[in-house]
This record gives structure tokens, sequence and C-alpha cells, in this order.
């Protein structure tokens, strides 16, 4: 059931995040736009807690509240921060439903100043609380998802507000923090009995292999909307199938095709240094003994693009160690790009469990996606490098990739969007046709040797 | 030759795609003249009267638009379109009324719109019924104008929909509404069955002068609660306030069919008869926006109704400053008035308010 699963994802790919980003494109960006004036809770549900994020409009909180907190938004978690929290603590009182309190504590406490068109300057209160239930009859992983959340911060003052409540992140029910949360119910008057009801969460039950297998999907998903990874694996197969012509004292070249054992040698050798360097990291960021900031990551990524794409135009190795040479700068790179995944699992928070069996998941899923992607288009490469044409698409291949890489560096760099790395995601979106487009040359190729082959002289 | 081959085959993959970073330009549609030629001269309608003469106008309407605007005005009578009217501003993203938009018709069939509108509602009183009406949509006009956002807030974005078929006889209902206002008179047996849910609302608050007429469409409202409020004793204040803020109406648009068990606040009837008087004049001037003859109807029983009306206050007795709120709660009537900050005249108010009815929203059904 899994595996089809997976080979369904592989195949729906591409079209699904071409409808996304079509969808992301012609939505109308009201949509999008918090739901004001009312308070936001998103809960993030662990095995034996609930971390949730409060956000409260200021000015909501100013008419139930008082202090200010709106008319002075500066500094405002240093000067009344104490009296926040106790004012927190009284009215966010999640229950068992056998009555029993949960132990709530607050942490963080930031404000979050946004302009929006349709609303113009708003200012919210974020809080981070954690809502623990009490050790009893039902164990932690049952508590967390059947309780009476007795929730009235503004809403027992001011009786016009409105409290969304959402699931953000069931890592147990394979819920994960990229797509959008899941509300699960609004707190409000019942203006008819003129009372706040508690909301009830029923949560349904998750499983281990639930979040396993939502990981597997998010590795899959990872590599087919990350445009950078995927440009990166196809421009270091490009060269793969040729043989290195010149030597020391000539310029090298990239010769002609070496031969099927040659090609899968090569594909082996950098597909599994690629592979092993991202795994290590990883396993090393997701369990955060090593950690580097996000940025600098991400423009050597794009770095490492140039790199494969000046390697694809003409060769940086030759010899008898030029193989082994290209695994180990593979595997470098590869150290890189793992940096980048475990920055996606590390933004989960999860616990220690499920970590380890993200950490699992996730990377199969990368490398399903990988082997898939391999697969796809290594037999039109090895196929085409035994035409003609294969020298033009090697080197247009390279020099685009090596805009593409420059552009994203540039990106990355300053932080704005460039019109180059505009046309490479919608380029990316086209996948399917580009692939279409490689089996079309390849057979056009094989028909023209085929004709070559058929004159008399030849 | 080869290096150019090769430099033509990137300007090939490169010259399409800087075609399509050319991102669209945005032009705004122009309003369609769907029906340009003025077609026959909407009748007066004067030979009949009453009910007769809001059909006979209503079809009069119907007969300047083509097949396709009749289409988008007339629907069947359907409880999930009645439900349909909100406060809010309507754009492209929160598509929500339904009905004919203003801005699609010509200046013929427009001011036949207007004369129906004009027949279910009080004539020639400045800054009600129907002058109400006007000014609201002279206030969005100055809203769309000042904020720059003249495609959700202008007078072209109001609707206007018959559901059910106009007739003498039979189930109907006229439903006009835009940002903030709305109005729905139901008909059945040859009669009105309900005048609510009804909306008014302003923004901005102060007057603004349009084509040299200065407007001021719910002030008189608010003055009218303000009396009332300012004019209780202490001890009557202190009945009356209610305990909660509201930042809103309580029972705006889909908040249908949720009145209170409980009327909170002081009980009218328990007030002296000049006080009495102070809160029928403010119901007064959401009643006799109707024209005279349905007026009358339905002030007669919320006069009747009055002594077991409540009211309710919260904020302060002008009305005026943010979180102010005042609620009239009666065997029939419900009316609320809230004065909210402005998110586009800083530092000012404006007021939403509400008019329901226990029994016969939506003409009882």
């Amino acid at each position: 059931m899994k595996k089809q699963r997976c080979f369904i994802d592989l195949l729906s790919g591409w079209p699904v995040v071409f409808l996304l980003g079509l969808m992301a494109t012609l939505w109308p960006n009201g949509s999008t736009a918090h739901p004001m004036p009312n308070s936001v809770v998103l809960l993030t549900i662990h095995g034996d807690r609930i971390d949730a994020e409060v956000q409260i409009p200021l000015s909501e909180l100013q008419a139930a509240w008082g202090h200010a907190v709106n008319d002075s938004a500066n500094g405002l978690v240093a000067r009344v921060g104490p009296q926040l929290r106790d004012y927190l603590m009284k009215h966010i009182r999640p229950q068992s439903p056998d009555g029993r309190d949960w132990t709530v504590s607050v942490g963080a406490l930031s404000v979050l100043e946004t302009q929006n068109p349709i609303n113009g300057m708003y200012r919210e209160l974020v809080a981070q609380i954690r809502l623990v239930p009490p050790v009893g009859a039902s164990s932690p992983e049952e508590a967390v998802r059947r309780f009476i959340f007795r929730y009235d911060v503004v809403l027992h003052q001011v009786v016009t507000h409105k409290i969304l409540v959402s699931v953000r992140q069931d890592w147990a029910r394979g819920q994960v923090s990229d797509e959008p949360p899941m509300q699960v119910g609004v707190i409000e008057l019942d203006i008819i009995n003129n009372r706040i009801p508690p909301l009830v969460v029923s949560l349904e039950a998750g499983s281990t292999w639930d979040g396993f297998r939502a990981m597997v999907q998010l590795g899959i998903r990872h590599i087919s909307e990350g445009t950078d990874h995927l440009l990166f694996l196809l421009v270091l197969l490009l060269p793969a199938p040729l043989l290195v012509t010149g030597g020391p004292d000539r310029r090298l070249s990239w010769g002609e095709f070496g031969g099927i054992r040659y090609s899968f040698r090569r594909i082996l050798m950098i597909v599994s240094a690629f592979t092993l360097g991202h795994s290590l990291t990883l396993l090393l960021g997701a369990l955060g003994w090593i950690r580097l900031p996000g940025q600098p990551v991400e423009v050597l990524i794009a770095l490492s693009i140039l790199v494969s794409a000046v390697h694809a135009f003409r060769p940086l190795f030759s010899g008898r160690t030029a193989v082994s040479r290209e695994a180990w700068v593979a595997a470098g790179f590869g150290l890189v790009h793992g940096l980048a995944f475990a920055g996606t699992l590390i933004n989960l928070h999860l616990d220690a469990g499920p970590m380890a069996l993200s950490i699992l998941g996730f990377n199969l899923g990368i490398e399903l996606m990988q082997v898939g992607i391999i697969t796809l288009i290594i037999p039109w490469l090895l196929l085409l490098s035994q035409t003609p044409y294969y020298g033009g698409l090697r080197r247009t291949g390279a020099v685009l990739a090596g805009v593409a890489a420059i552009a994203w560096v540039i990106e990355r760099l300053s932080g704005e969007p460039n019109a180059v790395t505009w046309v490479v995601e919608q380029m990316a979106r086209q996948a399917w046709w580009l692939l279409g487009g490689l089996a079309l040359l390849t057979l056009i190729g094989w028909w023209r040797l085929q004709q070559v082959k058929q004159l008399p002289f030849s | 030759m080869k290096p150019l081959m090769f430099l033509s085959g990137i300007g090939l993959v490169i010259f399409p795609a800087l075609l399509a970073i050319q991102r669209p330009v945005y032009t705004p549609a122009p309003v369609q003249m769907a029906n340009p030629l003025p077609m026959a001269v909407p009748t007066d309608c004067a030979s009949v009267e009453g009910l007769a003469q809001v059909v006979c106008l209503a079809d009069a309407f119907k007969a300047t638009l083509n097949r396709e605007q009749v289409a988008a005005l007339q629907l069947p009578y359907s409880k999930t379109d009645a439900v349909k009217w909100s406060n809010f501003p309507e754009f492209g993203g929160r598509p929500r009324r339904v009905g004919i938009r203003l801005g699609l018709l010509n200046p013929v069939q427009l001011k036949a719109a207007k004369a129906l509108m004009g027949a279910v509602m009080a004539q020639h009183v400045p800054n009600e019924g129907f002058d109400e009406l006007d000014g609201n949509l002279a206030a969005d006009e100055y809203f769309g104008k000042t904020t720059g956002k003249t495609d959700t807030f202008s007078p072209g974005n109001y609707f206007l929909a018959y559901l059910g078929t106009p007739s003498t006889t039979g189930l109907w209902e006229l439903q006009f509404g835009g940002h903030h206002y709305a109005f729905a008179n139901t008909y059945n047996y040859g009669k009105v069955t309900g005048v609510t849910p009804s909306f008014r609302g302003v923004e901005p608050m102060a007057a603004i002068t349009v084509n040299g007429r200065s407007y001021q469409p719910v002030e008189q409202e608010r003055q009218a609660f303000a009396m009332v409020l300012s004019g209780l004793t202490n001890t009557e204040q202190t009945k009356a306030k209610l305990a909660s803020t509201f930042r809103d109406v309580l029972l705006g648009p889909d908040r249908d069919g949720q009145f209170p068990v409980t009327k909170q606040g002081l009980r009218v009837g328990d007030l002296p008869a000049a006080k009495q008087t102070l809160v029928l004049n403010a119901i007064r001037l959401y009643v006799n926006d109707l024209d005279p003859a349905t007026a009358a109807t339905v002030l007669a029983r919320y006069t009747a109704g009055l002594p077991e009306t409540y009211l309710g206050y919260s904020g302060s007795e002008t009305l005026s400053q943010s979180g102010d709120y005042v609620r009239l709660d009666g065997p029939g009537i419900w009316l609320e008035y809230s004065a909210q900050p402005s998110r586009d005249f800083p530092g000012t108010v404006h007021p939403h308010s509400v008019w329901r009815d226990r029994t016969s929203d939506y003409g009882g059904n």
C-alpha cells in the first residue's frame, strides 16, 4: 500500500506542484490575510503535551484588558510582561474530560506588527503557551487528543471577539507544518444563552506509522519542490556517460559515450557520494549537533550548482582518479545540501523519538525521489549521449544551469528575487514537458543516427 | 559556425523566457454598458398604489434589462440567497451578494431601479429613507476616492435582487445591499411580511458634500440614541449598562435566528413616558425609512411592544467613542448600534447598526 502511494506521489508530484503554484498566483490576496480582528490559536500536538501559539490582536486585547497595549505597543513585553502572563494563565484553562486541570505555562511573548493592504497597520501579541495534561487514567498520547479547551482571553470581556483554533502540526497524524493549519473549532459567545462555551477538542488517534509515512512524503515533496536540489542533481549527471579527453598537457574536454558499464559506475559513484554526504549532515543537523545559519547554506548550494555546471561544460578532473575525485566533490556538496534538509526537520521542533523516525523517513523520501528522477532521466541521457546532439544539449544545459546558479547566489545574498530565478521557477513547473522534449530529442537523434548508418559510404 | 549555432540555441531558450516574465499589466475592465440604448421610458406606475405599484415598478425595471441582466436580477426565492446580505465591502476576493450590480446599469436602467427603491422607502426626508440610502452611496464613493480603493468602494458596488417573482400574491423578497447597507422587504399573500434584516452604517461618520449636497446619513440615529442614554438617571443607567464590551453588532450577517433567550438591560416600560418617547423616536428613525404605509404597520407593533422592550448599552452615552454600543431588544424589535474605530480615517469612529425582528426576519421564513 505504502509503495503504491509513494509511486503515485512520484508521478503526481510535478503536476501538483504546478497546480499549487498556479493557485498561489491566481488566488486573491485577501484569502491569505489574517482573519482580523480575531484571535488565532495554533496547536502543535506532541506525544505528551501541546505547544500552542496564540495570536491576539492588540486592539482587541486593549478593549478587554486595558493597559493601553495597542496605543503604546513599543516595549510592551518588557513593560507588562508579568501581568500579561498572569492574565493569559487565568484565561487559558484546558481540562481533561474528567474535569482535571492541565498545567499551563506561558513561554516567549512578542509583538508582531504587520502592514496589510486590506486592514492597514495591524499589531498582535504572539504568545507561546505549553499545555500539559495531568498524569492519569489515559496515556499521555491519548490525553493530548481529547480535552476541554476553556479559553476566553479577550472574549471574557469583548463578546464580539472570536478565537479560531487550529492544529498546525500533529506528527502522529502525519500533519506537519508546511501544510495549512486544520481548524478544529471556533470559540465565541453563544449569543442565545449569553455564555462562552468551551471548545471540546477531539482529535483522531494517531500512530507512529502515520508520522513516519508523512515524513517520507515530506522528503519526496522537498526534492520535487526544491528546484535547486533537482538542478544540482541533473547537472551533476549530465556528463556522466561521457569519457574525458585531453590530459596533463592538453586542455580537458568531454569526449564520447563511454559505454553503459562506465556510465553506470559513474552515476552510482556520484549519487552514492551525494547521498552519503547529505545523509550525514541531515542527521547531525536535525539532532542539533551542528548548526549553520540558513543563508550561507543556501548560498553554498547555489555555488555547488555553479561548480557542477562548470564541470558539465568542461571537465575539472582527468586521469584514473577522476571518478573518485568527482565522488568526493559530490559528497562535499552533499554535506551542504543535507544541512538545508535538516533545517526543514529542525523547524518541526519534534521530540527525540519522532525526530529519529523523521530523519529516517525524510531521508528515505529524498532517496526515493532522487532514484525516481534518475530513473526517468538517465535512460534518455545514455541514449542521447551516443548521438551528435548531446554536445549541444550538455553545453546549453551547463550554461543555463550556471546562469541560474549565479542568479540564485545573487538572490540569496540580496534577499530579493530576480527575473532569472523567477523564470527558473516557471520552467521547473514545466518539468514534464522538459522531460518529453528530452525524450523527443533522443528519438530524433537515434532516427538520424540510423539513417546515417544506412548510407552506403558511412 | 558551431559557436554561432550554440549561441542562437541559447537565444531560442532565453527569448521566450523573457517574454514569459512580461507579466500582464492589470487594466480595470471598462464598465459594461450591456444595454446602451434607452428602452421604453419606465412607467411611473402612478395609476396603481401599494404593493401593486411596487410590483409594477419592479416589472418596469426588469423590462429595461437584457436577458443576461434579468438572469442576474431575477432569482427563485430561497433562504440561501436571502441570507447572503452583509455589511462588508464586496470585492473580487470575497464575492457574496446576489443580484445585479448597479455599476452595470445604464442611466435609464439605473433610473428605473431607483424608482423601484423609492417606492418602498420614505421620500424627501433629508438623511432618512431613500435619501439615507443615497447618502450611504455618496459616502462610499467619497470613501473609495479618498482611500484610492474605488474598485471596492463605489456606488456601483451595490446589488439589487428579486428573490422570487414580484407579484401581488406570492412569496418574494426585494433585496438591496452593499457596503454598510442592507435592505430586505419580504412579500407574501399580497402584503409585506418582513422588512428585516436591515443594516445601516456609514464611513466616514462626518458630513460629506457630494454635488453640492451635504450628507450625514446615520447622524440622526446616533443623536437619538445619545438622547435616550444621556436622559437616564444614574440608577437607570446602571440598570441599562451591560457588563460586556462590544466591538461590533452581535447579530450581523450570518447570525440569523440567534436572539438571546434572556433580554438584558433596562425595561423600557419602567421608564417615565417622556423617556419612553425618546426610545420610540430612535426606533422611528429606522422604521420610517420605509414607505409610510408599511412603516405605520410596523411602528404600531413596536409601539405596542415598547414596554416589554429592553434597553442595554456599553461604553459612553454619546455613542461617539470606540466601543460605544446600544441595543433595543423587544418582543419583535432587535436594534443594535455600535461605534467602532475607522481604519481609513484614523482617530474617528463609524457606526454599524443592524435592525432585525424576532418574528419577521426574512418574512418569518
